[in-house]
């Protein structure tokens, strides 16, 4: 049977409605917001001036907004770097059989089938000068001062990337695993009578096999990491001082505790630029791998 | 045929019933107080009640939005004219919203029912705050300040029978009980948000500082007093990360620290009676003065206010009612049995200091507190405030020393205030400061 083009048009309504109204209008929103001075009185009262390019100005000598692009960049790569790997590590472990494998493959997921409130807050007291890990290193004896895992300007972003790390470990694993269930058995018995090792085989087999999932899991881990935001929020606030923000933090503080919407904006936008470069970078990534 | 209309009739006939029955009026009252917190249940079981006496087809609606929530719900629907008809909001936020139109001008209601005497028993703080010169917008239900909670016998265990009144006793009693207790002396709440910069404007307008001069000496010194409790180690370092100032009062109920810096509101949250038996030891103090020759403290005044934020006239009127009977019919009730918090007029503060012993200490410092926005610049305050809780946390951490904190946070403030705005605003400030403390210096 064939379908009118009219009839297609029709049928996409629904998802056409959804991405206009949930998609591209918040984003032009956002980008009409940016330039403009809308604080709370004049958001309410629809009295925002144009100011140009001031909001995006303003925000590009702002020290804060630059630390929050190195947080970014730090957290976002530091996180996928270390997840792909344990999570690579850990797909290849669960790629067998063992005893209770089952159970050990439900504890990997736990992270993520937390709630991030739960998950959070646990780390914000786990972490803290008097908290557990403090208080358990004391008693090995290996420190005797507690460590400032959170309270120092200068160790609280990497303290986050290492709770993030553990957060994310799940999702990598459960792409990559299911990307290595479907590597076909007959390649590694091939390897196996050709005389080929374990690593060479994980070298020359599994990873080029792979590779299409590791570069989705790579675009995929590294988007929902630049905009992790809750995390930090339960955390830390971007503190101590404001040295831990990440951009969503950062944009978010200025929108809430000091109600600058048009500067908030401007750093939302500026994300989406990022996103934006990102993708298309990756898709010739992809592009030149097929 | 005659099944066909049956059907229909069977269906429809329950709207259409339904709606007759429900055509009255539905006001909503939109709070951030969860519904089993003691002002939610106080307007649910007594106002609203004491409200359909008069008005029985009116139905009111309570709806708890959480704190978190509350402003960019509120803002949300300002923008798409879905405001609630009565609202229940933090003080500080009044101004900017008197300012965005939200509110009713509601003077000539007050002046009618309540009167311009009843007006003025308002503290001034609380009338600076809620109307303009062109009106009355909204109306200070109770307010809370900071005092100094402590356990009685861990100060005597210490040899301290009287609790610290200077700073500099202060200091000496939170070493005493480091050394003697090896636990902390004090905790207060240092997070990176206007809770953190509330806990900090006693130590700071005591002391004669300004929020728009945090360059200045007095400034200094009241950071570096505070900053001293972190460094020597009377104070933990995780003051900065504080979920929040309910965070303070586990540390104190888990017998961590022996004092802690916290309103009037937990003896209505946390510290409850059962709990309070239980402890057995829990007192409160005022808060420390800088100078013996200090009658008081001076402080920031915390609290929920209540507008009218419905322009359909119908409306105005009952919710006036509603806030005419909490005002003028229930107001003995809800001072004496539902809620933590303390009285907005003097001639209530009176009677309840003697029914509530445990709430002398604040009462008494409410005369000297003042009200958040107008010292920070009414409409900057938000700003201003995010900057000195920025600078708090980075001199606590020892990023930077108290003075480069505070010359960083000046500079910024400076800066947000337009050509002659900035001077005008500091005098403003110093001046409202001063006749304060100048009262709070009288023997």
């Amino acid at each position: 049977m064939k379908i009118s083009r009219t009839s297609l048009l029709f049928f996409l309504i629904p998802s056409l409605v959804l991405v206009i109204f949930f998609g591209i209008y918040p984003i032009v929103y956002n980008v009409f917001l940016s330039f403009k001075d809308v604080n709370l009185i004049s958001y309410i009262r629809g009295t925002a001036r144009s100011v140009g390019i001031a909001n995006y100005s303003d925000i590009l000598v702002n020290a804060t907004f630059w630390k929050a692009l190195t947080n970014t960049a730090v957290f976002t790569l530091v996180s996928i770097f270390l997840q792909m790997v344990v999570g690579f590590l850990l797909a290849l472990l669960f790629d067998r059989e063992f005893p209770l494998k089952g159970l050990f493959q439900a504890l990997v997921m736990i992270p993520w089938v937390m709630p991030i409130m739960v998950s959070g807050s646990f780390f914000r007291w786990f972490l803290s000068d008097n908290g557990f890990l403090n208080n358990f290193l004391t008693a090995l004896g290996w420190i005797k001062e507690p460590v400032m895992w959170i309270t120092t300007e200068r160790m609280a972003i990497y303290s986050l990337t290492t709770v993030n790390v553990w957060l994310g470990i799940p999702f990598n694993f459960i792409l990559l695993y299911t990307g290595m269930q479907q590597i076909p058995g007959e390649l590694y018995e091939s390897a196996a009578i050709d005389g080929a090792k374990g690593w060479q085989r994980v070298l020359y087999i599994t990873l080029p096999v792979l590779k299409p999932v590791i570069i989705t899991t790579f675009v995929l881990g590294c988007i929902l990491t630049f905009k992790v935001f809750d995390l930090v929020w339960i955390v830390t606030k971007g503190g101590p001082g404001g040295a831990s923000h990440l951009l969503s933090t950062f944009s978010y503080s200025l929108a809430f505790d000091r109600f600058q919407f048009g500067k908030s904006t401007a750093v939302l936008v500026l994300m989406q630029i990022i996103v934006i470069v990102f993708i298309g970078f990756s898709n010739r990534m992809k592009w030149e791998e097929r | 045929m005659l099944k066909k209309t049956l059907v229909w009739l069977v269906l429809f006939l329950p709207l259409v019933v339904g709606t007759s029955v429900f055509a009255g009026t539905t006001l909503t009252f939109q709070s951030y107080s969860n519904p089993n917190e003691q002002v939610a249940q106080f307007i649910q079981k007594v106002l609203v009640p004491e409200f359909n006496k008069k008005y029985p087809d009116v139905e009111v609606n309570y709806v708890y939005i959480p704190f978190a929530e509350y402003m960019s719900t509120i803002l949300q629907q300002a923008v798409s004219n879905t405001l609630p008809d009565l609202v229940y909001l933090d003080n500080p936020w009044v101004p900017q919203l008197i300012e965005a139109d939200i509110f009713q001008n509601i003077k000539e209601q007050v002046m009618q029912d309540l009167g311009n005497d009843f007006w003025m028993d308002f503290f001034s703080g609380h009338r600076l705050l809620t109307s303009t010169d062109e009106g009355i917008y909204a109306l200070q239900i109770h307010t809370n300040n900071l005092a100094i909670f402590y356990r009685e016998n861990m100060l005597q265990k210490v040899g301290v029978d009287q609790p610290p009144r200077t700073w500099a006793e202060f200091a000496e009693v939170c070493k005493k009980i480091k050394e003697n207790l090896g636990i902390y002396g004090i905790i207060f709440y240092a997070g990176a948000d206007e809770a953190g910069t509330w806990q900090f404007e006693p130590f700071l307008w005591s002391n004669g500082g300004s929020l728009l001069e945090l360059d200045q000496k007095e400034a200094i010194e009241a950071l570096e007093f505070v900053t001293g409790l972190v460094k020597e180690g009377y104070a933990p370092r995780d003051v900065v990360n504080l979920k929040d100032q309910g965070d303070e009062t586990i540390w104190f109920m888990n017998a961590q620290v022996a004092m802690m810096v916290n309103g009037n509101w937990e003896f209505g949250w946390h510290l409850l009676p059962d709990v309070l038996e239980k402890m057995g030891d829990v007192k409160v103090a005022p808060f420390p003065v800088p100078d013996a020759g200090m009658r008081s403290a001076v402080l920031p005044f915390g609290g929920e206010c209540t507008g009218i934020t419905t322009a359909d006239a119908e409306k105005v009127k009952y919710s006036w009612e509603l806030i005419r009977i909490w005002f003028k019919e229930k107001l003995d009730e809800y001072y004496a049995n539902w809620t933590g918090h303390i009285p907005t007029l003097a001639s209530y503060s009176t009677k309840i200091a003697a029914m509530k012993p445990e709430f002398e200490v604040f009462i008494k410092q409410a005369e000297f507190a003042l009200p958040r926005p107008p010292m920070g610049g009414m409409g900057k305050y938000p700003d201003v405030s995010t900057e000195l809780a920025l600078a708090l946390q980075k001199a606590l951490t020892g990023s930077q020393s108290p003075e480069e904190a505070f010359q960083g946070a000046a500079r910024n403030i400076k800066a947000l205030f337009p050509g002659q705005e900035y001077e005008e605003t500091k005098n403003f400030v110093r001046q409202t400061l001063m006749e304060v403390l100048e009262r709070a210096k009288e023997k």
